[in-house]
């Protein structure tokens, strides 16, 4: 009969790919136990429930524990805890409840931003994992639409509350601006306005809150950088110079706050001719994965130009959801899981610590 | 003030030196034109101690003094620079 040293040395030669360490120095093993017939069960606890190693690290611990003499049978139970980003002292008091930020930029406008952001968190909802959207496009809020959520938010204890939609708590300012009156504003009340959309909405507790940011490198994303320790940015691009030149400029902004890029994601990559079944790249191809290697930042995956991504965001059901078994949606529940595990990186790191004598 | 960074480097500074330290336009001047600490030689007790330090966002400190300055945003890069 092996002892629980025994067991968790065994599971110790399992390395979290992102992560660089053990499982069990990561104190993902928990609730070990072997019964006296020799039956050992554990739970696995996966710092994000889209890991992209789920299905090997479970038949991994099933061989490693198997193989140890005396071991009759294994049950893992796989879960997933989100942590939140950074070890800090006290939790931030803006967004309380909030393990993770997860930016959506671009640089440019027009290359599938809020498309990308409204499936990964459909893609991250799908997973088991709480979700929250905000729409930071104050003046071209695409949101509502994609979720066929038109509707004016609830109010409760002088706080909004999220618009509910496909499992996703939504924020928009088309959800406070409905209609087809513009928003006119400048610099500074657009800071105000993405301000409100954190302190004044109850989020109430979630694992990730995608944040799609507007176009450009200005106030918005700035105000973004400022409010809240945001634990990475995933870039948007389509694959043409063009955009990658921006894309570029919109994540060295980034980290010149000091806030981690997540990586770049291809959108547009290729269209599959439906009657000639011909595969055609109309904004060239690979774009963004050879900016990325060049920038020495991770690249997330590229999503396919499908006439249903575009359908379903007119008809407000996010393509992972509607057409599961699209290639659309196969990309984006791919690069969501790869977002979660960059993501779940950012956990074990630690903000400056102030002290003020 | 004293900073842990990520790092495990251990930085200490003077309100004196922050005060003096400050980046925003209205101490260091902008378009041209010479910023506050370029025009004084000294500044009162209550102009150097600091009250309240708050973070923005992962990339800076906001440092509030007695006296109510509060619009310098200290950059970590900024702040680790002061100390080398």
């Amino acid at each position: 009969m092996p002892t629980n040293q025994q067991i968790l040395e065994a599971l110790a030669q399992i390395k979290d790919p992102d992560l660089g360490r053990d499982v069990v120095s990561l104190g993902m093993i928990k609730e070990l136990d072997v019964s006296p017939q020799g039956r050992v069960s554990f739970t696995f606890e996966l710092t994000t429930p889209a890991c992209p190693v789920r299905d090997r690290f479970k038949s991994q611990a099933e061989d490693m524990v198997g193989a140890l003499a005396g071991v009759t049978g294994v049950d893992v139970r796989m879960t997933a805890n989100v942590r939140p980003s950074f070890m800090r002292p006290k939790p931030s008091e803006i967004l309380p409840g909030v393990k993770q930020t997860i930016a959506i930029a671009s640089g440019k406008g027009g290359v599938g931003k809020s498309t990308v952001a409204v499936n990964l968190a459909a893609a991250l909802r799908k997973s088991g994992a709480a979700v929250g959207l905000l729409d930071a496009d104050i003046y071209g809020p695409s949101v509502p639409v994609m979720t066929g959520s038109r509707v004016v938010p609830q109010q409760a204890n002088g706080h909004l509350l999220p618009v509910e939609a496909h499992g996703l708590k939504l924020m928009s300012f088309g959800h406070l601006n409905p209609g087809d009156q513009p928003t006119i504003y400048r610099g500074p009340m657009v800071g105000k306005a993405i301000e409100a959309m954190m302190v004044q909405v109850d989020w109430g507790q979630l694992d990730y809150l995608v944040i799609d940011l507007p176009p450009g490198t200005g106030d918005a994303s700035l105000t973004l950088a400022q409010a809240v320790p945001l634990t990475g940015v995933a870039i948007v691009c389509t694959p043409q110079d063009v955009a990658t030149d921006i894309a570029v400029k919109a994540l060295q902004m980034f980290r010149r706050l000091n806030v981690t890029p997540l990586g770049l994601i291809e959108n547009m990559s290729w269209y599959v001719c439906p009657s000639c079944g011909h595969r055609h790249e109309i904004f060239s191809h690979g774009g963004a994965e050879s900016a990325a290697k060049r920038l020495g930042v991770p690249f997330l995956g590229a999503i396919p130009l499908e006439e249903g991504i575009r359908e379903d965001a007119d008809t407000g059901i996010p393509v992972v959801i509607s057409r599961p078994e699209s290639a659309g949606a196969r990309a984006f529940v791919e690069i969501a899981s790869q977002v979660a595990a960059r993501t779940s990186i950012q956990s074990f790191r630690q903000l400056p610590v102030i002290n003020v004598r | 003030m004293d900073i842990a960074w990520e790092d495990g480097a251990h930085t200490t500074y003077t309100g004196e030196q922050l005060r003096w330290a400050c980046p925003c336009a209205e101490c260091r001047g902008e378009a041209g034109a010479p910023g506050r600490l370029s025009r004084v030689t000294s500044l009162s007790p209550e102009e150097l101690r600091i009250r309240d330090v708050v973070l923005v966002g992962q990339y800076a400190l906001q440092i509030a003094f007695e006296s109510g300055h509060n619009t310098g945003i200290y950059t970590f890069g900024h702040l680790r620079r002061l100390v080398a």
